[in-house]
């Protein structure tokens, strides 16, 4: 297959394209304008395209989608306001599409995320799937998830009006090299302390590598079409066991204050009670106090991915005490071999198959 | 009255904020060429309809008032199509990339006798409304001297420093700060309205190629008056500062971070005046301090005046009297930015 990436060059889409490598994909790696490409790891490999362009400009995107057989939605912005975010994941989502409609691709798999899903109207430890609902009223969330919200919208609707083939997976919480702390767990007091918001919250984490492959999983199986896949590891940690095992890995030590997840549930509900009551919910609250926000960051819930097991064949590859080695060790795990070993479209790999395939 | 906004960017939050809770105002139409901003925008603010194309909107929502909320560049084909399609027109600065232009589109407005309101939202910020009014009370004396001073980091990061896709702004006359000079134009002639001489300094210190100018120092002259308009992204932090000098007191206020301190003779004549100013503009400053704060937790920004100037806008539009910013404050606030761009008054 030839398949198009989008933000190539981020922390996931450096990943994603490696990967798609790996299984014998040809990649056309789309980047920003002005993007560092010299350390992405397969600049110079033979079977990457590279291609500049700005998603945010209608020009040239057509050029950029003709020719591939599907699209890894993956581009998106997760710093700014508001109508920065707007700008960097839903008008670039928005073009990528109409590219594709008017070049007549259809394949589109649209990374998603858990920041989507309602937790608010969730039980504590209900199981988060993908029938789990989505956030209907995120006034008072990030802009991230306000965001992707609508840019999960944009693929729903690719796939009506313009018949795509699309399959969207909802990554958990995202880490590896240089993205090892997550706001999941609580909240970052300087540089060597943490709240740790419900310690025994399970944690739904995905290792970087585990979750480009599932990526590339959803693209390449027919079964995925028209398919929603939430993206977790096995055996999920706590809050409490993942930075546990992150301080073995972490000079310092990050030190944690606990905050049990009922008496944080309750002072969010009183902030967000005083606001109502004597500011006429205009004050701006810090997220952690916003009951919307801080559910969707800290509750406890169960999760599963034994939906993408069964219908795809996925499983993680990498556990969390080898992923958080490889998050922290020297070498770049999204780097590519310059002369790459013989490999083939794989629909059913095994573990040995995988591993042959392991980037240099 | 039946409104409607072109254009969902930043700026338009403001304006749809006014309009969802105005009782002079229904918001027909949002419009913008993204489908997905318009409905956004059209969902969040209570909009009729949303749309992508901006005549269908004005042939099918019929709006008494349209606010042109684009990039510069846009402004005048766009307001001209909304004054033949019979709506005034509120458009955000500049209006026109320069003063031959303006002329033009307020004779077209003026054909159609439809209203065309440059938006010139920090003159009715509370400090600035409080400094017209010392004036009007003749609290300053004669006003002889002005300093506005704005610093913007927008060469650290955002939208203007953005070099993957640059801003529409960096094709100004004047760059980037076109984007910003209206504010700076407006404020002094406000109370330095008739400078006989100008001079200015456009510089590029960071010399690259994505910024055509990053600082500019402007001097007006008027008999023995003074002005100073200065723009700089290189000094720290963010102001919008302004000093207003008369002949028996002096002003100062900060639009971005709002106090006032006004030194001025007091009770208890000229030996304890100064110790009158320090005690009166220390406790001025801790109420100023305290209201920042607040102002910061209900997420009150410096768009306040924004609020004002729509709601003396719409008031005026309804009862048929003259909108707050009329051809006079438009006319001269054009003709000074393209005084100052005139290759034959730079320094």
């Amino acid at each position: 297959m030839k398949l198009l990436v989008t933000g190539a060059s981020g922390f996931l889409g450096r990943h994603i394209v490696a990967q798609a490598v790996q299984r014998g994909h040809d990649v056309r790696a789309q980047v920003r304008p002005v993007s560092n490409i010299k350390d992405l790891g397969w600049e110079d490999h033979p079977r990457v395209e590279i291609i500049r362009a700005d998603l945010r400009s209608k020009a040239d995107l057509d050029q950029l989608v003709q020719g591939v057989d599907a699209v890894v939605s993956n581009a998106a912005c997760k710093a700014g306001d508001f109508y920065t975010q707007f700008a960097g994941t839903v008008i670039t989502t928005e073009n990528l599409l109409a590219a594709m409609a008017n070049t007549d691709v259809k394949r589109l798999v649209a990374v998603s995320t858990f920041s989507v899903y309602g937790f608010l109207k969730m039980r504590d430890r209900e199981l988060l799937d993908e029938e789990s609902p989505l956030d209907t009223d995120p006034i008072d969330r990030d802009e991230y998830a306000q965001t992707k919200l609508v840019q999960e919208e944009l693929a729903r609707e690719f796939a009506k009006e313009h018949e795509g083939h699309v399959t969207v997976v909802r990554p958990g919480v995202i880490y590896g090299k240089d993205n090892l702390w997550t706001a999941r767990i609580g909240m970052e007091l300087g540089t060597d302390r943490c709240l740790v918001v419900g310690g025994r919250s399970i944690l739904p984490i995905t290792y970087v590598e585990n979750c480009a492959q599932a990526i590339v999983f959803a693209a390449e199986k027919e079964q995925a079409v028209g398919q929603t896949y939430n993206i977790v590891d096995d055996n999920l940690p706590t809050h409490r066991q993942y930075l546990r095992a992150l301080n073995q890995h972490r000079k310092p030590r990050m030190k944690s204050l606990p905050m049990p997840w009922l008496v944080m549930r309750f002072l969010a509900a009183l902030a967000l009670g005083v606001n109502k009551l004597f500011l006429g919910r205009r004050a701006k609250v810090p997220s952690i106090l916003r009951p919307a926000a801080l559910h969707a960051r800290c509750k406890p819930s169960t999760y599963t991915n034994r939906l993408i097991k069964d219908s795809l064949g996925w499983s993680p590859h990498f556990g969390m005490e080898e992923a958080l080695q490889r998050g922290v060790d020297e070498t770049d795990h999204a780097a590519l071999a310059p002369e790459p070993a013989e490999t083939q479209a794989v629909a059913d790999d095994t573990d040995a198959d995988r591993e042959t395939r392991t980037c240099a | 009255m039946n409104s409607a906004v072109i254009g969902t960017g930043e700026i338009s939050a403001e304006h749809l904020k006014f309009l969802a809770n105005s009782k002079s105002a229904k918001l027909v139409g949002v419009c913008d060429l993204s489908r997905a901003a318009a409905r956004y925008a059209a969902k969040t603010f209570g909009a009729d309809k949303a749309y992508t194309d901006y005549k269908q909107m004005l042939d099918e929502a019929k709006p008494d008032v349209v606010h042109v909320l684009t990039p510069p560049q846009t402004h005048v084909a766009l307001a001209t199509d909304c004054l033949d399609a019979g709506a005034h027109v509120i458009c955000e600065k500049p209006i026109t990339l320069g003063h031959d232009q303006f002329t033009s589109l307020w004779n077209h407005a003026d054909s159609k006798q439809k209203h065309l309101i440059e938006d010139h939202n920090y003159r009715f910020n509370r400090p600035i409304l409080k400094i017209e009014k010392l004036i009007d009370d003749g609290v300053l004396g004669d006003v002889s001297e002005v300093d506005i001073r704005m610093a913007l980091a927008i060469r650290d990061g955002g939208r203007f420093a953005d070099r993957n896709l640059p801003n529409p702004a960096h094709k100004l006359p004047a760059g980037v700060i076109h984007d910003f000079i209206t504010h700076l134009g407006y404020l002094v002639l406000r109370f330095f309205p008739d400078p006989d001489r100008v001079s200015a300094a456009w510089t590029n210190h960071g010399g690259d190629d994505l910024f055509k100018y990053d600082d500019l120092d402007a001097i007006l002259i008027a008999g023995d008056k003074h002005a100073r308009i200065r723009f700089s992204c290189r000094t720290g932090p963010d102001c919008f500062a302004l000093t207003v000098r008369g002949t028996r007191a002096e002003v100062q206020t900060d639009l971005f971070h709002p106090f006032m301190r006004l030194i001025k003779p007091r009770k208890g004549g000229e030996k304890l005046s100064p110790v009158v100013n320090q005690l009166a503009n220390g406790l001025s400053l801790v109420g100023s301090s305290l209201s920042n704060l607040r102002n910061k937790l209900m997420q009150r920004s410096p768009y306040e005046g924004l609020h004002t100037f729509l709601k003396r806008t719409y008031d005026a539009l309804q009862h048929g009297t003259e909108p707050p910013v009329t051809f006079d404050d438009m006319d001269r606030t054009s003709r000074l930015i393209d005084q100052m761009l005139a290759e034959g008054n730079r320094v």
